[in-house]
């Protein structure tokens, strides 16, 4: 086994006017390189607090957090951004795109990020190549000029994914993905993510429909607060892949 | 790279920002205009003060005057000929002026000048009138009343040498203004009558005989513009008195010790030489320019013998002392008080009792000095007016305050997305307030053009409006010293107002970007 992520313990509660409400009591996960990981759960049942966790755009109140062997809750501001923007690739339920920016520009806009504008000076033509290879290989090539307003859920979706990928990062957090699409289209988005993971991409993924689901190797269940391991929906069942290579997007 | 290439991004597509550059735009617009024209209006008015006086003035500071000023003029002459040009002594009093052809009674200040020596020292000579278009035909010597009349081939004349005068001036003139002349060449007084029933702008007497000269030859005597005539709203006068025609001065004369001389005032008959424009109403309005020596004889300031044969020395009121090219002015007045100094000091044993005292009220000032007070309140104005609009722009401040808040709370979810995406809190904070440095470009670019294009037609603009309807006309030239509305755009002005703006934009998006840097990413991306 090859861990890429080990949770032990997690605790997380919000306070809700005058209620506390506690979301994680304990909640334990691993994951595996190149393992595409289902998180499901009811609404509310605080698996995007995990992901979000996961992704150190959150803190536990209590836990540990290994990526790599390293403790992620001992990282400075500075290196969680860092984690964010070079290891971590977030895919939204609500996409999430920038609406002032094209779609190149918001496939870019993750590289912008992690650039300095002395940096970005040198490598923009690169990075604008990289970025329109991965349009590409999402297959909007010929909508690259065009804004979010003018893309369909399903399109908007792969540009996030497309995003999500620029910065080559080691693990996908993907946030219900399909749960804003149709039936046909959120076929396609995981049929996508389906064969990122088939080329070595690490993902986790929260929903909370089993046909999602069963689109993953493993299957976690969050109910109140803690995870257990869950039955694999039928479907794509299997041994996580063993990681012989870089993952390229 | 992000932040920049992102401020300038919202910036194409948010209506909200467009009320942010409008609001930087207005507040640019109108500082822009209001320090150009308050600027323009300060400097014009400090031309035309400088226009009045030579560089440095020896004021007596009373009004008896001072004597020795042919002395010292000599000893600047003999002393500091690489500092002094020119110097000519001046007296002033006050008086009534009167126009005997209907009556009219002015108080007047009586300037006694040596006109060919004072119009090397100021822009006495610029301002005028009939001089203007008869060159040449303005002196302060006897002289009697021009008359025009019907030539052998039958058009009113004016006499020979001021027709002469007149085509000398038209040879050097263009078309326009020609055409201008010779729409309304001058309205005439039908002589023996010295008021015309209409207003021009030049006035002469007119019969039905051969042009030429009648009446008393008398000393001529150039009046202020204002002091005479009604000056119309687009800055002409009202001209109704023939040139030439008799004017009396009436003076009190002093003595040395400043007393009056006991005698009864003194009435001077004069003629109507010409009018003067300074652009200065309080100068305009109240002087009368007569010969000095005239002047200085009738007040009793020239040399007087005295019964036990001693002689008062004569005296003037001011001695205008013009600087060679190049010396500063500063330093100039410097030298000459050194000079005078060293001046009262070779003749200290040689002064009576009242020519000491008046020496010592006698002051070496430059012509902004004697302007001071004059020129200080205009700057004062400047800086109150400024001052005022630009506690106006504190308000654009808030105001983009208010609207980078509610870009800041439009802009939640970019902010999470960012967040997610690596973005530090400094890093959105900045790229806000980049934002506002965006917004304070573009309204600061666009403020100095509409605010510049306003103030560049800003007399256009009124005389648009004041063919609507003439309550509209807000620079009356009958109130203020200048025809026209400064036009002024200063690229120094433009430089400042613009930096403020930016900075103003900046600081007023302070707050909301620190919010904004400050909020919580997993907040942020569930925000609806």
């Amino acid at each position: 086994m090859n861990k890429l992520y080990h949770a032990r313990g997690l605790h997380k509660s919000y306070v809700m006017g005058h209620e506390t409400v506690r979301v994680l009591r304990g909640a334990t996960l691993h994951v595996e390189k190149g393992e595409f990981l289902a998180i499901m759960g009811a609404s509310g049942s605080g698996k995007s607090t995990l992901l979000h966790i996961l992704g150190a755009l959150d803190v536990p109140d209590r836990g540990t957090l290994e990526f790599n062997g390293q403790n992620v809750l001992n990282w400075s501001e500075r290196e969680r951004r860092a984690f964010r923007n070079r290891q971590v690739g977030f895919v939204f339920q609500f996409y999430h795109l920038l609406p002032e920016l094209n779609l190149l520009e918001n496939v870019m806009i993750a590289k912008m990020v992690g650039h300095s504008g002395w940096q970005w000076r040198f490598r923009r033509h690169e990075i604008r190549r990289e970025a329109e290879a991965i349009v590409g290989r999402i297959g909007l090539t010929d909508r690259a000029k065009h804004r979010p307003n003018e893309l369909s859920g399903g399109e908007r979706q792969r540009v996030a994914i497309a995003r999500a990928l620029i910065n080559r990062p080691t693990l996908l957090l993907a946030d219900e993905p399909t749960g804003n699409l149709d039936e046909a289209i959120g076929a396609d988005i995981l049929k996508l993510l389906v064969e990122l993971n088939e080329a070595g991409q690490t993902i986790v993924m929260v929903t909370h429909d089993t046909r999602v689901a069963s689109h993953a190797h493993r299957c976690v269940q969050l109910s109140e607060g803690v995870l257990h391991e869950a039955e694999q929906p039928a479907g794509r069942r299997g041994s996580v892949p063993i990681l012989t290579k870089k993952v390229a997007p | 790279m992000y932040k920049w290439f992102l401020a300038v991004r919202y910036l194409h597509t948010k209506l909200i920002a467009f009320f942010g550059v409008a609001a930087v735009t207005l507040c640019v617009a109108m500082v822009l205009v209001v320090i150009s024209v308050m600027g323009g209006f300060l400097d014009t008015i400090r031309a035309r003060a400088r226009g009045l006086h030579s560089e440095i003035v020896l004021d007596a500071g009373t009004q008896q005057g001072f004597p020795l000023y042919d002395e010292f003029s000599r000893y600047l002459a003999k002393h500091l000929p690489d500092v002094v040009r020119l110097s000519t002594p001046v007296i002033y009093t006050y008086g009534i002026f009167r126009v005997p052809a209907d009556e009219t009674t002015k108080p007047v200040r009586a300037m006694g000048i040596r006109p060919k020596e004072y119009v090397q020292l100021n822009d006495f000579a610029k301002g005028l009138q009939y001089d203007h278009y008869y060159p040449g035909s303005t002196h302060m010597g006897p002289q009697q009343m021009p008359l025009a009349g019907f030539s052998e081939s039958g058009g009113l004349r004016l006499p020979p040498d001021l027709e002469a005068a007149h085509e000398a001036w038209r040879k050097q003139q263009d078309p326009e203004a020609l055409a201008e002349f010779d729409a309304v060449p001058f309205v005439y007084a039908p002589y023996p009558f010295e008021t015309s029933s209409s207003y021009g702008q030049r006035v002469f007497a007119a019969n039905a005989g051969p042009p030429g000269y009648v009446d008393a030859e008398l000393p001529g005597l150039i009046v202020g513009c204002d002091l005479l005539f009604h000056r119309r709203p687009d800055g002409k006068f009202n001209r109704y008195l023939a040139r030439g025609a008799m004017v009396t001065l009436t003076v009190l004369a002093l003595s040395p010790s400043g007393n009056p001389l006991g005698e009864p005032p003194v009435r001077l008959p004069f003629r109507y030489a010409d009018d003067s424009r300074t652009g200065i109403f309080e100068i305009d309005s109240l002087t009368a320019y007569v010969d000095f020596d005239l002047l200085q004889a009738k007040l009793a300031m020239d040399a007087q013998t005295l019964v036990d044969g001693g002689v008062i020395k004569p005296r003037v009121n001011q001695l205008l002392i013009g600087l060679q090219k190049g010396v500063n002015l500063d330093a100039g007045r410097d030298q000459i008080a050194v000079a005078w100094a060293d001046f009262r000091k070779s003749i200290a044993s040689e002064l009576t009792k009242d020519e000491q005292l008046a020496l010592n009220h006698v002051e070496v000032l430059t012509w902004e000095d004697l302007q001071r007070t004059f020129i200080a309140a205009v700057e004062k104005e400047k800086v109150l007016v400024t001052f005022l609009f630009a506690l106006i722009s504190v308000v654009a401040i808030v105001l983009v305050g208010c609207i980078f808040y509610m870009i800041v709370e439009k802009k939640t979810k970019d902010i999470g997305i960012l967040k997610s995406l690596g973005a530090s809190a400094n890093g959105v904070a900045s790229l806000f307030i980049l934002y506002a440095a965006v917004v304070g470009v573009v309204g600061a670019i666009l403020g100095t053009v509409i605010g510049s294009l306003f103030v560049w037609n800003i007399n256009a603009i009124q005389d648009y409006l004041a063919g609507l309807n003439p309550a509209l006309r807000i620079w009356s030239a009958e109130v203020y010293s200048f025809d026209r509305i400064p036009e002024d755009v200063k690229r120094a002005d433009v430089i400042w107002i613009g930096s403020a703006a930016i900075l103003s934009s900046m600081v007023g998006s302070l707050i909301p970007s620190a919010i904004a840097g400050r909020i919580w990413p997993v907040r942020a991306l569930r925000y609806e």
